[in-house]
């Protein structure tokens, strides 16, 4: 039929029609000659006795037109054969593609037929999809068990897994989630009509379902609502499902109500009281817990929101054991059915007893984070808490971690410029005219042409560096709230910012110094400063904390941390001594100026307590670069094969956060070289003097011992200072032993010092082997860090090594 | 089929629903981004479609009390992917529903 169509030129339709019908039925073709010569003359070539069925297609250009599959209106035509010899006719290398479309986006197409990649790639026998009745009738023992394996996977989606891998693995989760439920009665464990009523113990599971998914809910919008890290902190994703998003708290509440009243009411079903005490105290700590996470929480009751989850803890630990797991009812398969594109993973499995750990450190943390707002206000006040929240151990969670910033991060940006002022005046105007409120209810005169009163002008200054500097404080408190790891790394850039804002402070200060000569000497300098060198200082310890520096780089970083100290010292002695000229010219005045100076008194307080950590902090890294440095000596410092840098290059890399501050803090690698190597190079010290002999000598050991001692004086003097003076009343607990941290390093640099100092008395003597033989007598021990659990380290701030002789 | 016909031929495609069956009995619907000599296909919007298991097809009928019943197909959408041409069993052109858009299959 198709061979005619492409011939017909010249024949019309009907004898086409006959023609073809003759062809088909040879004795109708051989009946009538006329019929067969027309076909014959219509072909000249053609001899007249051969058939006409084999000339007409050899004659003819072949081509197979495709027929459509017709489904539905939509039509479709395989083209297979036609796409392949296309294709083949390509250039290697050539590609057919939508000029909008690039090989960027290419590179995220994901590979059907790899394991690796193709989610609906079946191992052989593998099934797509699980076939767990979610309407199968439950034991109260496997309700238990099943709320159990919830919260250990709930508890796990907290630490920083996706849902994916965890709550979303439930069979029950996914009922009620997909397809999206239009409504709360939507959201069950079947969907459309049900021919039998579901059992009750379906519905104790379902109330408990459904709180889970809204606190998953409620978590997810109070991590987003901060700043976090995806993936990093946390994981928002939920893969297109929607978590109950617009069902109202009171709705779910309400389920669990219900759930709650069912058992204990019922006196029909054989479920024995400790069960029923059981599924209780679970959807009691459900109810807790949900109003708990609300977002919109009441101030005046903050304090009424965790003790109630806290409470209903024991109850579930200890009725766990009645519990029996359903595995069935978890199933990786079920990943395939979310907007996911990755092949479906493991689960994360999280033991029961780590995971209520996680819970109870949870609700601790939470409770914790509500002391803030009972803080006084005052911005050093708060800063201490944060630094002790984050340095709780184990770290806070995620979630933990938002619920404090929102209660940092909430106010306006009035309260921080009120913050920012606070700083201000406990820094660099004590008791000061430049911050009186009264110079901000001044008005300016009418007459432009009129001068303006000082205490305005020194008003709109102190505003114009406000709004300058607001941002970058903003920043500094932002950066105090991220994970341990990232509060460095933020530091880092929060410390250029400061650095950027000093070189603009400076215009103010000019323009303050016109208007009054009894001020600080460059005020505003003088306090970004401090707050940039604070930062320095946080940034390496951070450092020494998170064991950035390998051994044999603690020299150079704890004699670049003395420095750094050294500076903000001296910085502090000019601003102490200020508060004292302050203090005693006040005290000499009128009734209220003494009464002030009572104020600026207190004030130095804090002034002092500074002092004291910073020059703490000198000494203390100033012994224990020299004490590193000897220990290179006596080659007891492990020091790593390095044959692709040089120290010069390693120098620069660890400086390269601060190169561009100035002042410039960074010295030179030559002054850093001459400084940590006294003696020549470690491999090979100067012939003269005789290394053995120096390191015999006590001298360079009492100067080690005598920084450990001041250092150990001015951390007492801190401590004698007390939480008050530094500001951190509230966190007294923490803060003092922090301090203790620092004494007891102190001690144990001490310690360590004098067992070397007494093995090298006798260096140099015979049969003791020299530096060499130092090997065989001493080890050395790089404490190392607690991460995320309590340390070995006094303070995790001061790695002091341990020395043991053999 | 030279080079340039066949160039010509694949290009109409681009953007163009195309249906790619695959060695295991999968269906990929997207539509066609870019293709190469080892036929090698890039679909975007890419649904998947799967038959169903032997286990619902037997669910079905013993629940519809039927043989001839019907059950559809399984899909889920998997969004940008690339069906490497060793895997391809056949493909199919889909017409739009209200024009051909010029396409010569």
């Amino acid at each position: 039929m198709h061979v005619l169509r492409h011939d017909g030129q010249g024949l019309d339709e009907a004898k086409l029609v006959e023609d073809t019908s003759r062809l088909a039925d040879p004795t109708k073709r051989y009946s009538s000659n006329k019929i067969e010569s027309d076909v014959v003359c219509k072909f000249p070539n053609g001899d007249g006795n051969d058939q006409p069925k084999s000339a007409v297609p050899c004659q003819l250009p072949l081509r197979a037109v495709p027929k459509p599959t017709i489904n539905r209106d939509v039509k479709a035509w395989d083209i297979t054969e036609k796409f392949t010899q296309a294709s083949l006719a390509l250039n290697t290398g050539q590609l057919v593609k939508d000029e909008y479309f690039t090989l960027f986006e290419s590179i995220g197409a994901l590979e059907i037929m790899d394991p690796k990649m193709d989610s609906g790639f079946l191992q052989p026998g593998e099934t797509l999809e699980d076939d767990y009745d979610a309407l199968k009738p439950l034991l109260p023992e496997e309700v238990i068990g099943i709320m159990d394996q919830l919260l250990c996977y709930e508890m796990a989606w907290h630490q920083g897994y996706p849902l994916s891998q965890t709550l979303f693995t439930s069979v029950y989760i996914d009922k009620l989630l997909w397809p999206d439920p239009r409504s709360l009665e939507e959201a069950q464990f079947y969907r459309g009509d049900v021919k039998l009523a579901t059992e009750a113990m379906h519905d104790i599971l379902r109330a408990y379902c459904l709180a889970i998914i809204k606190c998953c809910d409620f978590v997810i919008t109070k991590i987003t609502s901060r700043d976090y890290f995806e993936e990093e902190d946390f994981c928002t994703h939920t893969y297109n499902r929607q978590l109950l998003t617009q069902v109202p708290l009171d709705f779910i509440l309400h389920e669990l109500e219900l759930a709650m009243k069912f058992i204990e009411t019922d006196q029909t079903s054989p479920i024995s009281a400790e069960l029923k005490y059981a599924l209780l105290a679970r959807l009691e700590f459900r109810r807790a817990l949900l109003i708990a996470l609300f977002p919109d929480y009441s101030a005046s009751f903050l304090d009424k929101y965790w003790p109630p989850v806290s409470d209903t803890l024991p109850r579930i630990e200890a009725t766990h054991k009645f519990g029996r797991p359903v595995p069935g009812s978890f199933s990786t398969k079920l990943q395939r059915r979310l907007a996911s594109t990755v092949p479906p993973r493991p689960v994360v499995e999280l033991e029961f007893k780590d995971a209520f750990e996680k819970l109870v450190q949870l609700c601790v943390d939470c409770e914790e984070a509500v002391r803030y707002t009972y803080l006084e206000p005052s911005p050093q006040e708060y800063q201490s808490f944060i630094w002790a929240f984050a340095s709780r151990k184990p770290q806070p969670l995620a979630y933990a971690r938002s619920y404090l910033s929102n209660f940092i991060f909430s106010s306006n940006n009035e309260v921080f410029e009120h913050l920012l002022r606070e700083d201000l005046r406990s820094l660099v105007f004590p008791e000061d005219q430049v911050l009186d409120p009264v110079n901000w209810t001044i008005e300016s005169p009418r007459n432009p042409m009129m001068p303006k009163d000082k205490r305005l002008q020194m008003a709109s200054l102190i505003d114009e560096f406000t709004n300058r500097a607001i941002q970058n404080y903003h920043e500094l408190w932002t950066a105090l709230c991220q994970n341990r790891c990232r509060m460095r790394r933020m530091l880092c850039h929060s410390m250029l910012a400061f650095d950027q804002l000093q070189s603009d402070a400076g215009v103010l200060d000019d323009d303050l110094h016109a208007l009054s000569s009894d001020i600080q000497q460059y005020p505003l300098i003088t306090w970004v400063y401090h707050h940039k060198l604070r930062q320095i200082e946080w940034v390496v310890q951070l450092g020494f904390e998170q064991e950035i520096y390998l051994p044999d780089e603690l020299p150079s970083m704890y004699y670049w941390l003395s420095k750094i100290a050294e500076t903000r010292k001296r910085l502090l002695m000019t601003l102490l001594e200020f508060f004292e000229r302050r203090q005693s010219k006040m005290e000499k005045g009128k009734k209220a100026e003494i009464e002030k100076a009572e104020r600026v008194k207190e004030g130095k307080g804090y002034i002092e307590s500074l002092l004291a950590e910073a020059s703490g902090t000198k000494e203390l890294a100033e012994a224990l670069s020299s004490f590193y440095t000897h220990l290179a000596y006596l080659k007891l410092l492990p020091t790593p094969p390095r044959p692709f840098s040089n120290p010069s290059l390693r120098y620069e890399l660890r400086m390269k956060p601060f190169l561009t501050l100035t002042p410039s803090e960074v010295f030179p690698f030559a002054e850093l070289t001459a400084q940590l190597h006294p003696y020549g190079p470690y491999d090979n010290p100067n012939p003269k003097p005789n290394l053995s002999r120096i390191l015999s000598d006590s001298v360079i050991w009492q100067y080690m011992d005598h920084a450990v001692k001041s250092a150990k004086e001015d951390f007492a003097k801190l401590k004698k200072l007390g939480a008050k003076a530094a500001r951190a009343e509230g966190v007294k607990g923490s803060w003092e032993k922090g301090v203790q941290g620092c004494l007891l390093s102190c001690v144990a640099a001490g310690v360590a010092i004098a067992t070397v100092k007494e093995i090298c008395k006798g260096l140099g003597k015979e049969g003791v082997g020299g530096v060499e033989g130092m090997k065989k007598r001493l080890r050395v021990e790089i404490v190392e860090a607690g991460g995320d659990r309590v340390g070995k380290r006094y303070h995790e701030w001061w790695v002091v090594p341990k020395v043991v002789k053999l | 089929m030279d080079n340039q016909e066949a160039t010509s031929y694949l290009t109409q495609f681009v953007g163009k629903t195309l249906r790619i069956y695959s060695t295991d009995g999968r269906i990929f619907v997207g539509q066609m981004k870019c293709t190469d000599r080892d036929r090698n296909v890039i679909l975007a919007l890419t649904h998947e479609y799967r038959h169903p298991s032997e286990a619902a097809i037997k669910k079905a009928i013993q629940e519809s009390g039927n043989p001839a019943t019907q059950v559809p197909l399984t899909s889920r959408y998997v969004g940008l992917v690339v069906v490497p041409g060793q895997y391809i069993t056949r493909i199919e052109y889909e017409e739009g529903q209200f024009n051909r858009d010029g396409v010569v299959p």
